[in-house]
């Protein structure tokens, strides 16, 4: 029965496989050169929709006959889901306004992107926006699939009222180094100022490291990324002393081993986040904050603190039919003016050099954000290799097993993850 | 596996028909297929081809591309489920989705008989309770699963009530805990579906054996032993079978509720592991051959089920 | 799934505990207590549910467990409702579980029929298939299902491409046919000598008794496209097209950046939003889905 079951399937499977028609995607040759109406995806950040709506008005007033449509990307638990699901069907936007750098080396691989190179002018254009960062979100080809377009230089996040309730300075906290981040978490959690010091979410996503492991990794190595000519950075001093630090606050369960159902921070749960300067508008009226940078073994001052960019680029699909219309609404939606406008929508920091120097009126209202400025000169980006996503989900997998669930020394699994990940990045 | 024929133990042969529709029914061949057309269709596009595209998938280095663009995708023999045996989180998973079965098969079993031998009587409320045993099967998982983690988060009532007794790390975040709590959690949630089979296959145990029992003076658990379990077999073989195909497909839980199989895999599924390669890494080529190593695995089990549940007739 | 099954339409049989039974003293206390202990269990977490989603700050204590006048508030509700079209979403919901609802009735009693009494080349076959692909995980589907219908179909955004892996269940085929090869055949061949053709017969015979058999496939129907959520999460790239469970889980995912004041109570509240339309339905329909000896003995 099963036999006959098997063939019967197999011929009928083959017939439908057969009748069904393949839809090829759009010829680049034309596709390069076409003006008129593209779709853009925004990410589903409320002040992003808000910036990107009013960004695609001022497009369509200017350009009736080029129209812009604005949508937002079904977010689920990454929109980098929805994207790679976007290419295989071929009905992705124009433009992405929220890709990840950590995604670009996949999609390349799925013909998914339009090199920027294409068009005359592109790289000329990045590197003069973004300066010496440039170098970071340009492929091993030499080629840029992703426009660097704004970042959210991680720090440290801090309750006022909690530290004030803990006896810590809430002013000044000088919690730089090692020992004095972990004292004061203890301080925190003993008085009872709140159940736990940090709370990053101990999940096992491959994108999670970017928020705990990955900024501590940076600020103690002065700026090194996990990766450096196909070689893993991490099985080092640096790496060693960053995995340690975690190691501590969750040993000491000073930083909790579940994800918190909710926001910890905005409900007081914890005192401390990983964030970048998004989330002031966040807390704002919830939580009364202050911030500071991620601490380092023995201590730095905090202008010379390199941190992780949490960046997001612009990226252009293959299957959009009129390539010079996106990279026009491209070159608009970086333009100064509405940068300016990103900045004093989401606080979130464009990726364009001197921010200080020339958006300073609006960084003198808001004196807030000029620590987040100033640490957007030096991030770090997550490394473009082949391989990118596996690679951070091999790291997770070991760190989670060791710093967070203590089921190995971290130093083991240091060098276990550094083994398996030269071994991925080989294979690619 | 015609679990179908066990359930109907006294159906009067539903493949043989008395003589005169014999007859009658040679002459009717083609209504059969045209009834059943639009089903084999859509088992063909639906599950066959994306079978079969799979299976060949699981042969070959392949990723998924834009449509237009050709890359050759390279027989690789049986590299890929190499791959799937060599992997110590695919070894992790089936181990996990052992120790998930071995606790929620024999749990559903016996509190699904329990629940409706109590509820086969006429009693107040009845429509009640049977009502609330309903309500988690009906509520989809991603309700139920918020609703679990604030009950078992570390913080959470669970904790608060037991005290001192609750177990630390916390029950989702305790590598020994977490894929019981899973089972529970899936045993809580599947069981009105399997209290309304039992129900249903009580209405079948006949009265008399009952009256014989209660005449030989056996008490209640006797009977229960004697008259109720042997009566409801058929039914066990369903509710073991089915059972064990929800369970080996548990996927919900542990990516929710033990944030993507937690702690330190300890909740890891076969069907976690096939989603984050196939769809989140774009490793479809890995993702096929496990699912075909856990197809083929879930098909055996459910025969052996099957055969161990029907021994007795 | 085989509630039906035994629920024969035609020659009611003396039940085990037939209403009228006596019960040995002492078994019915012992009958209740049992149900009253699992009905707890059962309805504790729902009650938790609706206590966190009026909370205005969470309150995870046992106290907390009790709602308190100080500590409650709609406006976890409110804020659902102002960050997705629920109307719009509970329209695409109802769109999608009808579609499928429908498309399983027509065919899959059919097909169920068929399996049941009619003799054709391939129905044990079909048979066996009914069962494998019960064990087949959808998630090792879903690809090559979306490379086919969003791509080569063109059904992206498209209420046909969201309905199209679920129209017909297969457990709801199952049960229908385990229903039918239950009703004796002398019901059906009165009928054929009569003249009425096959669609007739299961037309005028066979759905009028199955009743139960349909209530209970509409109910295992009904869930499943009503709680899917990375199906149409991966069809759907325009907000007017997704369902309930996708608008809410976009709304939970991103209760942060939203800037609502209660998280915790922002995801009760949209469990208890989806929940709320199939506990309805259920509750509705509920005893027409087992309608046992015993509820006909209770109900006269």
């Amino acid at each position: 029965m099963f036999r006959r079951t098997a063939l019967a399937l197999v011929a009928l499977g083959l017939v439908a496989a057969t009748s069904s028609c393949a839809r090829s995607g759009p010829d680049p040759a034309v596709a390069d050169t076409s003006r008129g109406p593209i779709t853009v995806w925004l990410s589903d950040n409320a002040q992003e929709i808000g910036w990107g709506n009013a960004m695609v008005a001022d497009w369509n007033r200017q350009h009736p006959d080029q129209k812009v449509t604005a949508r937002q990307i079904p977010a689920g638990k990454t929109s980098e889901e929805a994207e790679s699901a976007s290419i295989i069907a071929g009905n992705s936007a124009c433009l992405v306004f929220n890709g990840s750098p950590a995604s670009v080396p996949q999609f390349q691989q799925q013909a998914g992107l339009v090199a920027l190179n294409t068009f005359p002018g592109a790289a000329a254009y990045i590197k003069a926006r973004t300066g010496a960062r440039a170098a970071q979100y340009e492929s091993a080809d030499g080629e840029f699939y992703q426009m660097p377009w704004k970042t959210n230089p991680v720090m440290i996040l801090y309750n006022k009222k909690i530290f004030a309730k803990a006896g810590i300075d809430p002013d000044h906290p000088d919690l730089t180094t090692y020992a004095r981040f972990v004292a004061a978490s203890k301080k925190i959690v003993s008085s009872g100022a709140a159940p736990s010091a940090i709370w990053p979410s101990p999940a096992s996503d491959f994108f999670q490291p970017w928020y705990d492991y990955y900024p501590a990794f940076i600020a103690q190595s002065h700026g090194q990324p996990l990766v450096k000519d196909g070689k893993p950075q991490f099985d080092s001093p640096a790496g060693r002393a960053a995995m340690d630090f975690w190691n501590t606050l969750y040993r000491d369960k000073l930083a909790p081993q579940e994800a918190y159902p909710g926001d910890a921070m905005a409900e007081g749960r914890t005192a401390m986040a990983t964030v970048g300067p998004w989330a002031i508008a966040a807390y704002q009226g919830k939580v009364d904050w202050g911030v500071m940078p991620v601490p380092t073994q023995n201590g730095m001052p905090a202008d010379q603190v390199h941190t992780f960019s949490d960046e997001k680029s612009v990226d252009m699909f293959t299957a959009c039919k009129n390539r010079l219309t996106a990279w026009d609404v491209l070159k608009f939606a970086t333009s100064e003016q509405q940068d300016g406008k990103l900045l004093s929508a989401t606080g979130q920091m464009p990726m364009r050099t001197n921010l200080l120097g020339t958006y300073a009126s609006w960084f003198a209202r808001n004196a807030g954000y000029r620590p987040f400025a100033d640490a957007a000169s030096r991030t770090v980006e997550v490394p473009d290799v082949a391989g990118s996503i596996d690679m951070w989900q091999e790291f997770r997998d070991d760190y989670s097993r060791s710093v967070i669930f203590g089921k190995q020394s971290p130093d083991a699994a240091l060098h276990e993850a550094s083994v398996k990940i030269s071994k991925i990045l080989a294979e690619y | 596996m015609s679990t179908a024929t066990a359930t109907a133990p006294r159906s009067p042969a539903p493949g043989r028909p008395p003589a005169t529709a014999d007859r009658r029914r040679r002459f009717l061949p083609r209504v059969g297929h045209w009834f059943v057309t639009p089903y084999v269709v859509f088992l063909l596009v639906v599950f066959a081809y994306p079978l079969l595209y799979n299976l060949w998938i699981s042969f070959h280095r392949f990723y998924f591309t834009a449509p237009g663009a050709h890359v050759p995708s390279r027989w690789v023999g049986f590299a890929n489920y190499r791959d799937v045996f060599a992997d110590p989180v695919v070894r992790k998973s089936f181990v996990n989705i052992g120790i998930f079965l071995v606790i929620n098969v024999p749990l559903t079993v016996v509190l699904a008989l329990v629940l409706a031998a109590a509820l086969n009587a006429k009693l107040p409320f009845r429509g009640f309770f049977r009502a609330a045993f309903y309500l988690p099967y009906v509520t989809a998982s991603v309700a139920l699963v918020a609703v679990w983690s604030f009950l078992f988060g570390s913080d959470g009532l669970v904790d608060k009530v037991l005290g001192p007794l609750a177990p630390d790390p916390s029950w989702l975040v305790n590598s020994t805990w977490a894929m019981p709590v899973l089972a529970f959690f899936v045993t809580w949630k599947q069981l009105g579906f399997f209290v309304m089979l039992y129900l249903a296959a009580l209405q079948n145990v006949s009265g008399e054996l009952y009256d014989a029992a209660s005449v030989d003076g056996a008490d209640t658990l006797r009977t229960f032993l004697s008259v109720t379990v042997p009566g409801v077999r058929p039914a066990t073989t369903v509710v073991t079978v089915f059972a064990i195909i929800t369970g080996s497909n548990l996927f919900t839980e542990p990516y929710l509720l033990t944030g993507g199989g937690g702690p330190a895999d300890a909740s890891v599924s076969p069907v976690l592991v096939m989603y984050q390669k196939g769809i989140e890494q774009a490793h479809p080529d890995f993702a096929a051959a496990l699912g075909v190593v856990l197809v083929v695995l879930v098909v055996a089990l459910s025969l052996i089920a099957r055969r161990f549940t029907e021994k007795g007739d | 799934m085989t509630a039906s099954v035994a629920e024969r339409p035609t020659a009611p049989r003396s039940p085990a505990t037939a209403p009228g039974r006596p019960e040995r003293a002492g078994l019915r206390p012992a009958r209740l207590a049992v149900l009253l202990v699992a009905a707890v269990a059962f309805l504790f977490p729902f009650y938790y549910m609706i206590v966190g989603s009026l909370q205005k700050t969470p309150d995870s204590t046992i106290a907390g467990a009790v709602p308190h006048p100080s500590n409650t508030t709609g406006a976890d509700y409110s804020q659902i409702d102002s960050a997705i079209h629920l109307g719009r979403s509970l329209l695409n919901s109802g769109i999608f579980t009808i579609g499928v609802l429908l498309c399983t009735l027509v065919f899959g009693l059919m097909a169920g029929y068929a399996l049941a009494r009619l003799r054709f080349a391939g129905r044990s076959s079909l048979l066996t298939s009914l069962i494998l692909v019960q064990a087949v995980p959808f998630q090792l589907l879903v690809l090559p299902l979306y490379v086919l219908i969003v791509r080569d179909y063109g059904l992206g955004d498209n209420y046909l491409g969201m309905i199209l892996p679920f129209a017909i269940n297969s457990t709801a085929v199952f049960v229908f046919r385990q229903f039918f090869v239950q009703i004796p055949a002398e019901m059906f061949e009165q009928a054929r000598i009569d003249g009425a053709g096959e669609l007739t017969v299961l037309w005028r015979i066979a759905i009028p008794v199955a009743r139960p058999a349909i209530l209970t496939g509409v109910l295992l129907t009904f869930i499943g496209p009503w709680n899917e959520f990375l199906w149409p999460f991966l069809v759907t790239k325009d907000q007017n097209m997704e369902p309930l469970a996708v608008s809410l889980a976009n709304f939970t995912s991103n209760l942060q950046a939203t800037l609502v004041a209660n998280p915790t109570g922002g995801i009760m509240a949209a469990a208890v939003i989806l929940a709320i339309p199939a506990v309805v339905l259920f509750l509705v329909f509920q005893r027409h889905f087992t309608s046992t000896h015993i509820d006909a003995g209770v109900k006269g």
